[in-house]
């Protein structure tokens, strides 16, 4: 039982976290996924730049819709403006990859905000369907101006390259995702405990009551729009990288629905819980196929003809099962864990 | 004394209905004035008027010297007007200490790229306001509640939250509707003091609406009476206390009777 923690200034207050055994324990994963590509093979790393990839796409949807309340079936729009914007930035206008990243985040908080403005009577499911809309009338426009977009081609993702390492190969594109994923969940920490992330919140709870503690509902509503599809628009951009190929296929709504499910899993508003939930998320396809090997060949076979259906259900299973038997998500289960054991061997 | 807080020939009509007709009143700097009326009377409605939830049909609402009838709800916290609702209000998934920085909000200047990086000013204005709240908790005695989630506590704790965070404001004028509704004696008591060391201590303005007439009675300076969205008496609380007008909103008058 851990006993004798006293805050002893204002600094320990604000901090993150005032405990070493935290920041201990985050500099020891840091360490094993910067060694990561020296321990595991090429389709290991695949996968975890897939799920580092969606961990941004996750804690960046979770300030929209966990944080804000803002509910958005509009992810895949959002991803499909970044990794657009992009694949064309990179091939069609040579930009240099440094480039692309954050300018792939800033178109897709500007359209964001084209998206944001309609939108800010809309609360629940009435947003929802404005930001589904929102991502049919993206991938028509990208299938139709073909003069600007290629249209139903897609367009191939090539010249990205940063101090002469091509960042679309294993190694050089983990190292680059793992820093982006890095700075986003800090970004996303960081913003939460100032008063912009006490803004959204606030106007999760209690809208009228934000209003009256001082808080521009329009302004901290286009607000969370932005600097969510920001994020939203670079783990795109990331994805077209990994892809090297991107056409409107590719960000079809299971993407939002994934996505969605995602931070259910993980626990609404909180941001470890979407680090988790993404996790989760990412390794159950893997695991399934793992399960499905364990049996014999026709079984197995099964699993490789149905992998699309059977990927669906089980996502859809575990949203039931966790919202029946443990709605606060992963994190509840996490805290859950580690109030039992930091208690042991007493109760509580 | 000057006045603070002033409504001149203040309307609100929602179609056919007038909730509030033509009320004038005066609320001076530094005094505990009290709004009382039946039910139905139009209190918490002259109320989001005051805080600029509902736009008043006709009149005029001047706080110092600045007209408020058009402003936007979220500038008068800035101009240090904050207000308590009838019922809760508060952020219910959030810590107390959260709930209480929401309060500072007019007082941060954070922008999102700062936010982001939490370094320098962000953080050290992150600090000052960290402080200010921790005066707060400790004004109103919550300290051992500091880290719950709001939605967890009880009924009178989480009026004692809401108020805190009206007070981390830092508010000129405070607004406080039905503060001890449904309160139990000990916990209405408190609030009374809070009320007072509020005054006394910080000069603070605290306009409240208020159905305990023991709390209304006993702390006012001034108090005035609505009936039917018309002000029917003002003064001294034992003044009004013997008004017949009041006395017959409240009761009834005897010809009515027999």
């Amino acid at each position: 039982m851990r006993t004798g923690h006293f805050k002893e200034n204002p600094g320990q207050l604000v901090a993150l976290s005032d405990s070493r055994v935290v920041w201990t324990w985050f500099a020891g994963m840091l360490c094993v996924m910067v060694l990561a590509p020296f321990l595991i093979g090429n389709y290991g790393l695949t996968l975890v730049v897939s799920s580092l990839i969606a961990i941004i796409g996750a804690v960046a949807l979770n300030m929209l819709t966990g944080q804000t309340g803002l509910i958005s079936l509009g992810q895949a729009g959002f991803l499909a403006v970044g990794a657009y914007s992009n694949a064309l930035l990179l091939t069609d206008y040579h930009w240099p990859v440094w480039l692309t990243l954050p300018a792939s985040g800033l178109i897709a908080a500007l359209i964001s905000l084209l998206v944001g403005i309609p939108s800010l009577r809309l609360k629940g499911l009435y947003l929802a369907i404005t930001t589904l809309a929102f991502s049919f009338i993206i991938s028509h426009v990208i299938l139709y101006a073909e003069g600007v977009t290629h249209g139903p081609n897609g367009v191939f993702v090539k010249g990205a390259t940063i101090f002469g390492y091509d960042v679309q190969k294993g190694v050089p594109l983990y190292y680059l995702v793992l820093g982006l994923t890095v700075a986003t969940i800090l970004a996303a920490l960081n913003i939460s405990r100032t008063r912009i992330g006490r803004a959204w919140m606030a106007i999760r709870d209690h809208d009228i009551a934000a209003r009256v503690m001082g808080i521009d509902l329009v302004r901290y509503k286009l607000l969370a729009f932005a600097i969510s599809s920001f994020f939203v628009g670079i783990a795109g951009a990331l994805m077209s990288l990994q892809l090297r190929f991107v056409n409107v296929d590719v960000f079809a709504l299971i993407l939002s629905i994934e996505a969605l499910a995602i931070i259910i899993l993980g626990g609404l508003g909180s941001i470890a819980g979407a680090v988790l939930g993404a996790i989760f998320l990412s390794f159950l396809p893997e695991t399934l196929r793992l399960f499905f090997s364990m049996f014999a060949d026709e079984k197995s076979a099964l699993f490789t003809d149905y992998v699309y259906e059977i990927r669906g259900a089980a996502y859809g299973v575990v949203i039931v099962l966790f919202l029946r038997f443990k709605p606060e998500g992963l994190i509840g289960v996490w805290k859950d864990a580690r109030k039992y054991w930091s208690n042991w061997p007493l109760a509580y | 004394m000057t006045a603070l807080l002033q409504l001149e020939g203040v309307t609100k009509r929602f179609g056919g209905l007038t909730a509030v007709n033509d009320v004038s009143l005066t609320v001076g700097r530094g005094e505990i004035y009290s709004l009382i009326g039946p039910n139905g009377a139009g209190k918490t409605t002259l109320f989001n008027l005051i805080s600029a939830v509902f736009r008043p049909t006709s009149g005029t609402i001047t706080f110092e010297g600045k007209n408020l009838t058009r402003a936007p709800t979220y500038t008068l916290a800035r101009l240090g007007i904050a207000r308590t609702f009838q019922n809760l209000a508060v952020f219910k998934h959030e810590t107390v200490v959260n709930n209480l920085l929401v309060g500072m909000h007019a007082h941060l200047r954070s922008d999102p790229l700062s936010a982001a990086i939490f370094w320098g000013r962000a953080r050290n204005e992150e600090l000052r306001a960290r402080e200010r709240v921790e005066e707060i908790i400790e004004f109103l005695e919550i300290e051992d509640i500091r880290d719950h989630t709001v939605g967890t506590l009880s009924y009178g704790l989480q009026k004692r939250v809401e108020l805190g965070r009206a007070l981390a404001i830092s508010p000129k004028l405070l607004l406080l509707d039905e503060m001890v509704s449904g309160m139990n004696l000990e916990e209405r008591e408190d609030i009374a003091r809070f009320i007072l060391d509020l005054k006394d201590e910080f000069g603070m303005t605290i306009f409240m609406v208020e159905h305990d007439m023991g709390i209304v009675m006993d702390i006012s300076d001034h108090v005035c009476v609505v009936n039917y969205g018309r002000k029917i008496a003002e003064g001294r609380p034992a003044e009004v206390a013997a008004n017949p007008a009041v006395i017959e909103a409240y009761l009834g008058s005897k010809r009515a009777a027999a």
